[in-house]
């Protein structure tokens, strides 16, 4: 429970600390974020009740950050990102036993590639509401690099994490013992 | 499957669909309300990146001293760094002179704000500052710099705000340009960057010729913005078959400004 709370509060901070990370230029804009690593990781090391939980935290907060306002209108509604969240929580869910067999690269691969897949979401869901659907290298590489980014921090994420866990008696690795049980 | 996952996802549904059963007036509220919870972390976040900033500085010049005399290079290093902290005090002297003076020309009640941090979003171009209800301020306000327009407030919050920036597409500003009849509207681009912001005038008359250089201005129609805020000066132009077409690079250097001021009325 304390690993579950401890996880809400890095969920929490993330979203303070990615509103202070510069975009890189050299990267075409592309940003780092914070949220989405944190939040991959908790649907890899918690059970799927507690990943439904921080999905609808990680949505609600991304959502309640960017959703704009606008004439009157909210251009996207607050709630869309809880369901992909969920959804993208859902399916890391499915890779848990091999997270718990200690592959850490699952947590740093996925990382990336459902950053992207949720850039790329929100991009096609803006796209709809105000029409252009504009294809360049820009575009590209924003949502790309921001999964590339994703995926070369996910791994300082994934040990700090894991080194909270195993402090507050949460280890997400099983044991061999464990793994010999029936 | 564990035996909570199913109840938790009924919640999630639940959730999920009262969110989006929620009134526009309801999600604004949720949406400053939560804007008021992460206020002071923001704020607490920018005044430590300001603190970073000058540290680092200070840092820097110690690699210089190491060169010159490694004898003094730690006391040296530190008398450097209080200079260096004294020299951004003084620019923000005199930054904070130069907003207060045009606080005092202008013909707007302005109440001046911070920027407590830029938006981490790829696809939405605004910016959060440290004024909110409590100070007066109220959605659809104009936020000005002695330099032009930097955009208008959208959700706000008892101690902060969130300020849509020129830069974003979805804010579009009557304008006009100086010196000729033609107008039209100016909105920022969808793949325009925090780092490199970029503007556009579009709907102009066919009959329009612009030259680099050309200044933009609003033209205060639709009542949001004060007319005659400076907005861009022509980059390139371009006739469509419909219409015209000119990019624009903002006066206001909206990637690095710290100050602005919200328009809360008239003197």
């Amino acid at each position: 429970m304390s690993f579950f709370i401890t996880l809400i509060a890095a969920l929490f901070f993330s979203v303070v600390a990615q509103e202070f990370i510069p975009a890189l230029p050299w990267l075409y804009g592309a940003r780092i974020y914070l949220l989405p690593i944190v939040f991959f990781y908790s649907a890899l090391a918690m059970p799927p009740a507690a990943m439904f939980v921080l999905a609808f935290i990680s949505g609600f907060m991304w959502d309640a950050m960017t959703v704009q306002w606008v004439d009157g209108t909210v251009e996207v509604s607050l709630g869309w990102s809880i369901i992909l969240y969920a959804i993208l929580g859902a399916i890391m869910s499915g890779f848990r036993p091999l997270f718990q067999r200690g592959r850490w690269e699952i947590h740093c691969l996925a990382s990336g590639f459902f950053t992207a897949v949720i850039l790329l979401s929100e991009f096609l869901m803006i796209t709809f509401r105000r029409g252009d659907f504009i294809v360049s290298k820009m575009i590209g590489w924003r949502i790309g690099g921001a999964g590339l980014a994703a995926a070369l921090l996910a791994p300082v994420i994934y040990f700090i994490l894991s080194g909270i866990g195993s402090l507050l008696g949460y280890p997400v690795r099983f044991s061999q013992e464990d793994e010999k049980r029936p | 499957m564990n035996r909570l996952t199913i109840p938790a996802v009924i919640l999630l549904v639940v959730a999920v669909g009262g969110l989006f059963m929620m009134s526009v007036r309801t999600t604004q509220k949720v949406q400053a309300d939560f804007l008021g919870i992460i206020a002071p972390f923001l704020k607490t976040g920018s005044r430590m990146e300001a603190r970073f900033v000058a540290y680092r500085e200070g840092l820097k010049s110690l690699d210089q001293l190491e060169v010159e005399n490694k004898q003094f290079r730690v006391e040296i290093s530190e008398l450097k760094a209080t200079n260096q902290t004294l020299r951004d005090l003084e620019v923000e002297n005199a930054r904070l002179r130069h907003a207060l003076e045009y606080r005092e020309r202008s013909p707007f009640k302005l109440v001046p704000a911070r920027i407590i941090a830029r938006d981490a979003s790829t696809w939405w171009n605004t910016v959060k500052i440290d004024k909110g209800s409590d100070d007066g301020l109220d959605s659809d306000m104009s936020v000005i710099t002695e330099d032009g327009l930097v955009g208008k407030t959208t959700t706000i919050a008892k101690n902060a705000a969130t300020v849509l920036l020129i830069s974003d597409e979805n804010c579009k500003v009557a304008a006009m340009i100086e010196g000729a009849r033609e107008q039209g509207i100016v909105r920022g681009e969808r793949t325009s960057t925090n780092a490199e912001p970029e503007i556009s005038l579009n709907f102009l008359p066919k009959s329009t010729r612009l030259q680099r250089g050309q200044k933009v201005l609003s033209s205060g129609v639709g009542g949001v913005f004060p007319a005659g805020m400076a907005l861009g000066v022509v980059n390139q132009f371009e006739v469509r078959p419909l219409d015209c077409r000119a990019t624009l690079t903002p006066t206001v250097p909206l990637t690095t400004i710290q100050d602005v001021f919200v328009v809360v009325g008239k003197k």
